[in-house]
């Protein structure tokens, strides 16, 4: 679990690039980041990024992925019937799913079929013209697990995922394959090995919305981005303080090193921020994007501020960036039919557009955007919503995604607890239990991104237990979505 | 955590002791204020006498105590403390009769009519209620705690917006910390537990039994956060609060999905107490409105709507066919009685006040007291809360020039201690003070009871990547606030108000109106006369911001610093003093040696 030792990988790290010949004690973060970043795992000559795009909440998966073919829908309907007297309960009424029917080149097997909710008709539309693919049943897994095998109490055989549906720690497993108190997350991984590239190594891992451990390296920093754009202290240039002297103590005193390590850290950040602003801006203020975004939606003014800084990714000197962005409020324990919709709708309009910015900039085939979530949901309903589970489907956008395309096994569609074949791939009111790990599905981004084989386990620890070098090829290391 | 060693960064030294016994002699000489300015930074320093130097120690102790236990330090109540001791002084403060809570403000206001402003839709108000509370209130230790405890027990303002009267109910929520913060943990588990607030946030409200034929099952969400956040956490745990470890070595987790799903039966049945009546809605479409009484009252049960099944969690079995009430006293006995309760709510209270990585001893200390008040009592808040605020690590002197020790000050707790030491009071009583978060510029990052989610604004268990913080595994929950667009946005938000106090739409309104009006201005305003009467002597401004903000912590070079950049800054007009003054505060305040409080 725990190869991402930090104090040991940082310490190969300092020893890989030379950096253990400085006098006293230092880390990477605080030596010359420019110079930390020549050592560089790869070269790219081209322009690459990924964006995450996290569900903060657990994303209810079977009203985002809706069984359509007659005879799943029938299951799903009859189960998401269980309302408060009501005869539909959660379900979405086929009729009103015509619309969002995803058309695979590859039909998947036992005539299954899917379609979006009705409010994602732009990703309906990527997808069918072969611009984004979905993901199956993924989710955190050490091993290859069977539901025997998960009901098992043999845990050195059969280990779980700690702390399994508990939100907080699912979402740093899904970023970091660690729970709450992880400090280094695959992103950021990514970032260690790619910085080299980046003039400005700040500007390889960038959050707009707030740490999360997923971009935080080894060296590699989350550099946070508003979304409107870097935030100037502004008493540095106006006349708040009225005498330049004054000033100037006032910004010393912001970015001073100090002894205390809370201090220190706390200025450290400031000062960063501070050196980093004046180059955003400097950056942001040739990009015009003529792509419309929806307003008052949070997550579409994120990713217009992702699509504005890919933009400036010259005058940034970036080659390869891994961006976060998010939206909240996915915890849909009831109020399942109203809140749903329109959350995904947010979704929709905000990856649609960003897809289309990306067109505008030249870069839609090296920008790839993904979704990922805290967990999957019961398919089990408590009568207005639905309850915390553990695999989900997810789905990648861009150019590069071979589109139009189901990855992975699509799950039965069942809350029943027999022997059944149809009841192995939930673990109790249909949480699904994952078909494909996240270290899969992190390593085929990874890959396309420029990680080589050889330095996949350390972004992807439990990566080993999986594909054919570990006897399993039906979980494979690269899962095949990306050209 | 382990001490580093780091090369380059200042000497943390002591306290500027001479210069500041000076100050304060010469200020008291002065009878407190009228030094006038001659605009230098060099004032001769008075040889400070022995006791002097004493009595500042002193001062500095009790202020430093008194931002522990509340959110400000006034030089009345440091003098009280030096008088009667911190203990003798948390008796005299915990005793006090609770002040006007939340409910009952909003209600004096007038947000209780039944208007075209269709108050009882919403919940914005209830900013107005909680910064008033902590800026204001009179009782500041009990407010405290309820600010503590309303980051573990949490419900977030825009989580209970779509139920009738949200800022009501966001308002009998805090009245239920402020009751309780010095009473049992047990009655506060089953107050907040049947809490409508509560019951809306964690979907107790309204959550049913479950139905065979279709198949629907009870809402798990309460039974599964009670657990993890509420009472026992995710890990079983030793008394000081470490992990207990299996034969494998790994952690043992307390809960499995099982008592979840078995556990959320008990929870199945409630429904708000409708007992006050209804009435109609003020606009158009008009609807049956529930009176807004019912927003304080605990939930009832329904029993066709509660679970009959035998549930089976944690150990414990509640029989098929048991009693709704009698199975809820089963679970939060069961709950409240688990040996992880004290070490996981003491490190978390203990991280809210005092610092952020608490050593061991220190957690076992405080759920000693937890498991026994010494009088046999066991979950005593007032024990607890005394034990935390009182423990040698909190208050010895090695917390002072360790470098490790302390915690980010809240940004909340920030604001409200500026609003406290100042005295600040809005001058039309409306106190307007919305989410200060709408522009990502200014924003302060926080706002009290408008956590994002139930897990709190930061983790306990966050741990800052990349920091060496993250090489001694130390957790600084706080600085998952901290980046590069919030360091910079506190700094814009202290600017909006430091200098004239804060901006206010129509302050002589309790609603807002979209558009500009003729009395748009500064309403909540602080009382600056104090440290207007210093402007000329900026030793003595910044000693008296020192102690009344720092606890005396800053250290000599800070304070020479600051003294010299004021001393550039010669203002003769009232407005140009008040203008001094907020440039200094605002060099305070920004001080990293202020920020982490020690």
């Amino acid at each position: 679990m725990d190869t991402l030792h930090s104090a040991n990988s940082r310490r190969d790290f300092l020893i890989r690039t030379g950096q253990t010949a400085l006098t006293g004690w230092a880390a990477p973060w605080l030596l010359n980041m420019t110079a930390m970043g020549e050592a560089a795992a790869f070269t790219a000559t081209d322009y690459k990024a990924l964006v995450c795009v996290f569900l903060f909440g657990g994303n209810d998966y079977a009203n985002t992925l809706v069984a359509y073919d007659d005879a799943s829908y029938a299951k799903y309907a009859t189960i998401r019937a269980a309302g408060s007297g009501s005869t539909t309960g959660m379900v979405l009424d086929k009729a009103s799913l015509a619309a969002t029917a995803l058309i695979p080149n590859t039909p998947l097997p036992g005539g299954r079929q899917y379609a979006l909710n009705p409010a994602m008709k732009g990703l309906t539309n990527l997808f069918n013209t072969g611009k984004a693919a979905v993901q199956l049943n993924v989710g955190p897994l050490i091993v290859p697990l069977t539901r025997a095998q998960y009901n098992t109490s043999d845990r050195s055989k059969y280990p779980l995922p700690p702390k399994l549906f508990s939100h907080n720690d699912q979402q740093s497993v899904w970023q970091s394959s660690s729970p709450e108190g992880s400090t280094m997350g695959w992103g950021g991984r990514m970032g260690d090995l790619s910085m080299g590239n980046n003039t400005d190594p700040l500007f390889t891992c960038i959050s707009l919305t707030g740490n999360h451990v997923l971009l935080s390296g080894d060296s590699a920093l989350q550099y946070q981005c508003s979304t409107s754009g870097a935030i100037a202290v502004r008493n540095l240039s106006d006349n708040f303080f009225n005498q330049a002297p004054m000033r100037d103590a006032f910004v010393s005193m912001l970015q001073q090193p100090r002894k205390h390590v809370l201090e220190n850290e706390y200025n450290v950040v400031m000062k960063r921020g501070i050196t980093a602003q004046a180059k955003v801006a400097q950056g942001l203020s040739t990009v015009n994007l003529s792509t419309v975004f929806a307003a008052g939606n949070s997550l579409a003014d994120q990713l217009k501020m992702v699509a504005r800084l890919i933009g400036a990714r010259s005058s940034l000197g970036a080659k390869r960036q891994v961006f976060m962005v998010s939206l909240n409020g996915f915890d849909l324990h009831d109020y399942l039919n109203t809140k749903h919709g329109p959350l995904l709708q947010q979704v929709d309009e905000a990856m649609t557009s960003f897809y289309q910015a990306t067109l505008e900039l030249g870069v839609a085939n090296q920008v790839t955007a993904f979704t990922a979530s805290d967990f999957g949901r019961t398919l089990a309903s408590n009568g207005d919503g639905s309850d915390h589970g553990w695999g989900s489907h997810h789905w990648m956008v861009g150019g590069a995604v071979k589109g139009a395309a189901f990855y992975g096994s699509a799950p039965p569609v069942s809350i029943s607890d027999t022997a059944a074949p149809d009841d192995q791939w939930h673990v109790g009111q249909g949480r699904l239990l994952p078909s494909t790990a996240v270290d899969q599905y992190a390593a085929t981004l990874a890959k396309w991104f420029g990680v080589s084989d050889s330095e996949m386990t350390t972004l992807l620890p439990n990566l080993k237990n999986f594909g054919l070098a570990a006897g399993r090829p039906d979980y494979p290391t690269n899962l095949g979505f990306m050209r | 955590m382990n001490e580093m060693e780091i090369d380059t960064p200042l000497e943390n030294t002591p306290r500027s002791l001479a210069a500041a016994v000076g100050a304060t002699v010469l200020l008291e000489a002065c009878g407190g204020g009228g030094a006038s300015g001659n605009g230098s930074a060099n004032n001769p320093t008075p040889t400070p006498t022995p006791a002097a130097e004493a009595s500042l120690l002193a001062s500095y102790e009790a202020a430093r105590f008194l931002q522990h236990a509340q959110f400000s330090s006034s030089e009345a109540e440091i003098a009280a403390i030096k008088l009667q001791g911190a203990s003798a002084w948390l008796d005299e403060q915990m005793a006090l009769t609770s002040s006007t809570g939340g409910y009952d403000w909003l209600m004096q206001r007038g947000y209780g009519a039944i208007d075209k402003n269709r108050f009882y839709e919403m919940e914005y108000q209830s900013n107005y209620m909680a910064w008033y509370q902590i800026m204001a209130a009179p009782d500041g230790v009990r407010r405290r705690m309820a600010l503590a405890l309303s980051e573990f027990f949490v419900v977030g303002g825009a989580g209970v917006s779509t139920i009738s009267w949200p800022m009501f109910v966001m308002g009998a929520y805090w009245d239920v910390l402020c009751k309780n913060a010095f009473g049992n943990f047990r009655t506060l588990l089953e107050d907040i537990t049947l809490n409508i607030g509560m019951g809306e946030y964690l979907n107790t409200l309204g959550n049913q039994k479950e139905d065979v034929a279709s198949g629907r099952l009870p809402d798990e969400n309460y039974a599964r956060e009670v657990m993890q956040l509420f009472t026992i956490g995710l890990l079983q745990l030793n008394l000081d609060g470490t992990p207990k470890l299996g034969t494998n070595g790994q952690p043992i987790e307390t809960f499995t999905q099982v008592d979840v799903s078995n556990l959320a039966r008990v929870f199945t049945g409630y429904e708000s107490d409708n007992s006050e009546g209804y009435s109609q809605s003020a606009v158009a479409p008009t609807y049956s409105l529930r009176n807004v009484g019912y927003t304080r009252r605990p939930m009832v049960l329904n029993a066709n709507r509660h679970s009959n099944l035998r549930a089976e969690f944690l150990g414990v079995v509640v029989e098929a066919g048991t009693d709704g009430k009698a199975a809820l006293k089963t679970a939060l006995d069961t709950l409240f009685n688990h040996p992880n309760v004290g070490p996981f709510f003491g490190r978390q209270m203990i991280q809210r006040l005092v610092c952020s990585d608490p050593t061991p001893a220190y957690v076992a200390r405080v759920a000693t007291v937890f498991n026994n008040n010494g009088k046999g009592e066991r979950g005593d808040l007032a024990a607890v809360f005394k034990a935390i605020l009182l423990d040698t690590e909190a208050t010895s002197a090695s917390g002072l020039t360790s470098t490790t020790f302390g915690k980010l000050r809240e940004p909340m707790v920030r604001t409200a201690q500026w609003a406290r030491t100042f005295k600040a009071t809005s001058l039309k009583g409306t106190w307007k003070i919305g989410n200060p978060n709408y522009s990502a510029v200014d924003a302060l990052g926080q706002s009290p009871m408008q956590s994002p989610s139930v897990f709190n604004f930061f983790r306990p268990g966050y741990v800052p990547p990349s920091t060496a913080m993250a090489l001694s595994k130390a957790t600084a929950p706080e600085f998952q606030l901290v980046n590069e667009s919030t360091t910079a946005s506190y700094i814009n938000y202290l600017q909006n108000f430091l200098y004239q106090g804060m901006w206010v739409r129509a302050p002589e309104l309790i609603t807002s109106p979209d558009t500009a009006t003729p009395t748009d201005g500064p309403d909540i305003v602080p009382d600056y006369s104090a440290e207007m009467a210093l402007v000329g002597n900026p030793t003595a401004l910044i000693n008296r911001l020192n102690l009344l903000l720092c606890a005396g912590q800053l250290s000599a070079e800070t304070v020479a610093m600051m003294v010299n950049a004021l001393s550039y800054d010669n203002p003769s007009t009232e407005n140009a003093k008040r203008g001094h003054v907020a440039k200094a505060i605002m060099f305070v305040m920004c001080c990293a040696e202020y920020l982490v409080q020690k």
